[in-house]
């Protein structure tokens, strides 16, 4: 593809991304343009965690949490501006990234899956047991929304679709601009190899800690986001069940690319409640079967996830031209 | 109070004896194939629903007996087909993390394939004793529970004597020790892997039934014994068969103390917090491991 | 000029006793070959200069500093690059971004600095630095990788991924290469290229120390060898001298006719 024809796509892309909820009314799919924004964030931070760097997180809905229940109980309790709760669940959120990183300067594999999968675990067990902060399982309802400014409200679908497409945008940008320079690059011989990082004068111990911090940050601002804008979160919201959210719309994606886990999110969430109307018609749940059988047939036979796919027939397709 | 002491210890053997046999099976797997299967406890799962469907066929001590026999069958089976459809794949070319991913759709697809299939409704396994409660001095169980103690000890004790004795047994440990070796000796892989995954299944869906008869019965259950059946595994060092078995008893007594002496509501935080500290200052478990 | 010295280095793997009181000096400019038979604690050696290891007792004492204690990527700051008996190169990534990871200053760059750089430097974008893609190319070049460029480097033959590994290790500039086994696995065709390129950077004025099984390899480029046998130095001097040593001798024929 020549540098005129990306541009141009990318120029079509961002104007689609913001006409986007003008040209579709229904609010109930504005509702997920939303949602899958969200996940787009959550799901990119794990990806450069664990995609990027190789370090096995299955813990990440804890900084989910943390960030949604930071920002929310911040605003109920001390009256402090959402829009800055954003920012203060997402440090949190890293505080907490950087504590989960120091496990991981000796574990790997499986051993690590199971320690985070223990913080988050515990960080929920807290979030249901202590009632008087958290309300327990009923849940913290009643989050104020993002304030208003320039006569401009977000309470709504329509408008709370900006607010997410702005944090996605920006967290993708951070992304794009983390991952091609020499820090992604050392990130990803971490996570190739180790031994031969240190050999290059990679300080592994460092990095570690510093992609746990970063990818807990825009973890915790995607849990955050996510609170002001449903208004009302449970503890649910730590469980294993949303660190496989993401890790399933990342590898269908495509871990290790920065569009893998943005395409995940939206091709997920938009699947999903597709199925919804199967689901309606027979009165039986499938969404969560097709999401396991996807993801077990991405691994299989699809390495790469769709991107992947994709670069595998373009660049199949240049061969051929070039050839021909 | 030193009652209720007794009384908490020998309740969390009973449950300790579940986890143990549970995670006997995942430690195996592990041992032999280096599969940290997430899906383990969705084999427990399965196993249970089997035996609440004999029962409700066949009640009684029929039913009972015939429940373990056709949960390890049949979950043992239901391991073959996985082994062959899922992990054998990837055997080669895999890295720790797409072999952890895919068993992680794995536990994904069952457990709502398991909600398609046996509904939401929580079950129970019927008590063939009725019942009746057994009282030992200071401390006193339900003979069903006893029956459930008896019955891991039991299976336990026969797989120890499978792996030391039998043939098959003793190639499969020969394998988990040194793969390359056990190639050279003339040992077929790929059956080693096989019997393993089936062997470690059946494990899972046996311990599904008896933790059927002290839990109740839903499709995503399979979670829990999952995470005990890790937090055990790791405890007794990965790929350890006695220290699985030990730390089994461990956490289930660890289990119920702290859920009686510290906090009911943070009784399943304990595992975590166990393995957490030992991670951090014994890596290799409390056993030590079995790979180098 | 001394570049780099062991003084008595010792290390005990359990009860097991890898390395015993190994000394020697390593002068500026010069190829030092290290031999012994299997399991005489070469590779062990390497990795504790190269500071995967801490010696048991002993010290590695560097530019007259003591780097036992160091860990490996602060030796490699320091300037001690190395490559390993089975590659490590870092496979999912292109040749060049092999080299250009390597190239990266990390005396001064900490990790929260390159993050830092990743958004308020001239080139944000590693692989669009020309000046970084020049360097990481003459690097490729020198060691006939060029055309590889964008290759993945798993998909590289085996004789090409051990060049990458040295020319990744260069492009950290060190003052000292330590090589394990730069030349097993390759055919004599290829085993002759890696002995100039070898002989290449010792010109430029890298000090090397090469671990080789391969004879024709070692006595070609090693000014000086060491031997070692059962974690012991029993033999040093060039080539000529050390292969006429009875006591080295003995040790290869005993350990061939043990093996």
């Amino acid at each position: 593809m020549t540098g005129g024809s990306k541009k141009l796509l990318w120029a079509f892309g961002a104007a689609l991304a913001l006409a986007l909820p003008w040209l579709i009314s229904d609010r109930y799919i504005q509702h997920l343009l939303v949602t899958s924004l969200i996940f787009v964030i959550f799901a990119s931070s794990w990806n450069l965690l664990t995609g990027y760097a190789g370090q096995f997180n299955l813990g990440h809905a804890a900084f989910f949490g943390i960030g949604a229940y930071a920002s929310a109980l911040l605003a109920l309790k001390l009256g402090v501006p959402p829009w800055i709760g954003l920012f203060l669940g997402g440090l949190l959120a890293a505080a907490a990234g950087f504590l989960l990183g120091i496990p991981s300067l000796r574990l790997s594999g499986p051993y690590l899956a199971i320690t985070t999968i223990g913080f988050a675990e515990i960080l929920r067990l807290v979030a249901m047991n202590w009632v008087q902060l958290t309300r327990g399982s009923l849940g913290l309802y009643g989050i104020p929304p993002l304030p208003g400014f320039w006569g401009l409200e977000f309470t709504s679908e329509l408008t709370f679709y900006y607010v997410a497409l702005a944090g996605a945008a920006l967290a993708l940008f951070c992304f794009r601009r983390l991952t091609r320079s020499e820090f992604g690059l050392s990130l990803q011989a971490l996570r190739e190899d180790e031994p031969g990082a240190e050999s290059i004068g990679v300080d592994t111990n460092r990095f570690k800690l510093t992609v746990f911090t970063i990818s807990a940050f825009f973890g915790g601002f995607s849990g955050a986001l996510l609170a002001h804008y449903q208004r009302l979160i449970s503890p649910d919201l730590l469980s294993l069940h949303e660190t496989f959210q993401a890790l399933t719309m990342t590898i269908i994606g495509g871990l290790g690319t920065l569009t893998g886990p943005v395409v995940g999110a939206v091709l997920l969430t938009f699947l999903s409640e597709g199925l919804r109307f199967v689901e309606d018609a027979v009165k039986i749940d499938v969404r969560l079967i097709i999401y396991g059988a996807l993801l077990i047939v991405t691994i299989l036979f699809m390495r790469g996830g769709i991107v992947g796919l994709w670069e595998r027939l373009s660049a199949g397709r240049g061969r051929d031209q070039e050839e021909g | 109070m030193e009652s209720l002491f007794l009384q908490q210890v020998v309740n969390g053997l009973i449950v300790g004896s579940v986890y143990s046999l549970i995670a006997v099976g995942l430690t195996m797997i592990f041992g032999v194939m280096r599969i940290s299967n997430f899906a383990h406890g969705d084999f427990s799962m399965v196993g249970a629903y089997i035996a609440v469907f004999l029962l409700a066929w066949v009640p009684g001590w029929m039913g009972w007996v015939g429940s373990l026999l056709a949960a390890a069958a049949g979950v043992g089976l239901l391991g073959i087909l996985v082994e062959r459809g899922v992990f054998r794949p990837l055997l080669t070319r895999w890295t720790d993390l797409d072999q952890i991913m895919v068993s992680i759709g794995l536990f994904i697809l069952m457990e709502n394939l398991a909600q398609l299939f046996f509904g939401a409704t929580p079950r129970t396994l019927s008590d063939p004793f009725g019942g009746v409660t057994v009282n030992m001095g200071l401390v006193s169980t339900s003979a069903m529970r006893l029956l459930c103690f008896a019955m891991a000890m039991v299976i336990i004790i026969v797989l120890e004597v499978y792996l030391n004795r039998a043939r098959m047994g003793v190639a499969i440990q020969a394998t988990a020790q040194n793969r390359t070796a056990a190639q050279l000796m003339g040992i077929n892989i790929n059956l080693i892997y096989a019997v393993t995954f089936a062997l470690g299944s059946a494990l899972a869906g046996l311990g599904g039934v008896l933790y059927g008869t002290l839990f109740a019965i839903y499709p995503t259950m399979g979670a829990i014994p999952t995470l005990k059946a890790f937090v055990v595994t790791i405890l007794g060092g990965m790929g350890n068969i006695r220290g699985a078995i030990f730390s089994g008893f461990i956490l289930g007594v660890a289990e119920t103390l702290g859920g009686t002496y510290i906090s009911m509501e943070y009784k399943h935080a304990i595992g975590f917090v166990i393995i957490i500290l030992v991670l951090l200052i014994i890596p290799n478990g409390l056993f030590g491991r079995s790979e180098k | 000029m001394r570049l780099l010295q062991t003084q008595k280095v010792t290390k005990y793997f359990g009860g097991l006793c890898a390395l015993k009181e190994v000394s020697f000096n390593l002068e500026q400019g010069e190829v030092m070959g290290l031999i012994g038979p299997n399991g005489a604690g070469k590779t062990t050696l390497i990795n504790i200069i190269s500071g995967a290891f801490h010696p048991s007792q002993g010290k590695v004492v560097y530019h007259g500093r003591d780097i036992s204690r160091l860990k490996a990527h602060q030796i490699n700051v320091l300037g001690i690059a190395r490559t390993f008996q089975v590659v490590r190169i870092f496979k999912r990534l292109t040749v060049l971004e092999n080299v250009l990871t390597a190239m990266v200053d990390r005396s001064k760059e900490g990790p929260w600095k390159l993050v830092w750089g990743s958004f308020f430097k001239r080139v944000c974008a590693f692989k669009q630095d020309p000046e970084a893609c020049a360097t990481a190319e003459g690097l490729l070049a020198s060691v006939g990788l060029l055309r590889y460029r964008d290759e993945q480097a798993e998909n590289l033959p085996y004789a090409m991924a051990k060049r990458l590994e040295i020319a990744r290790a260069l492009a950290t500039r060190p003052k000292l290469l330590l090589l394990d086994e730069p030349s097993s696995g390759l055919n004599p065709a290829e085993q002759n290229e890696q002995i100039k390129i070898i002989r290449q950077i010792n010109e430029q004025g890298v000090t090397i120390l090469i671990i080789e099984h391969v004879m024709k390899v070692i006595m070609d480029i090693s000014h000086r060898l060491i031997v070692l046998h059962y974690g012991e130095k029993i033999a040093e001097g060039t080539p000529k001298e050390v292969y006429s040593d009875p006591l080295v001798v003995e040790a290869y024929l005993g350990g061939e006719a043990h093996a």
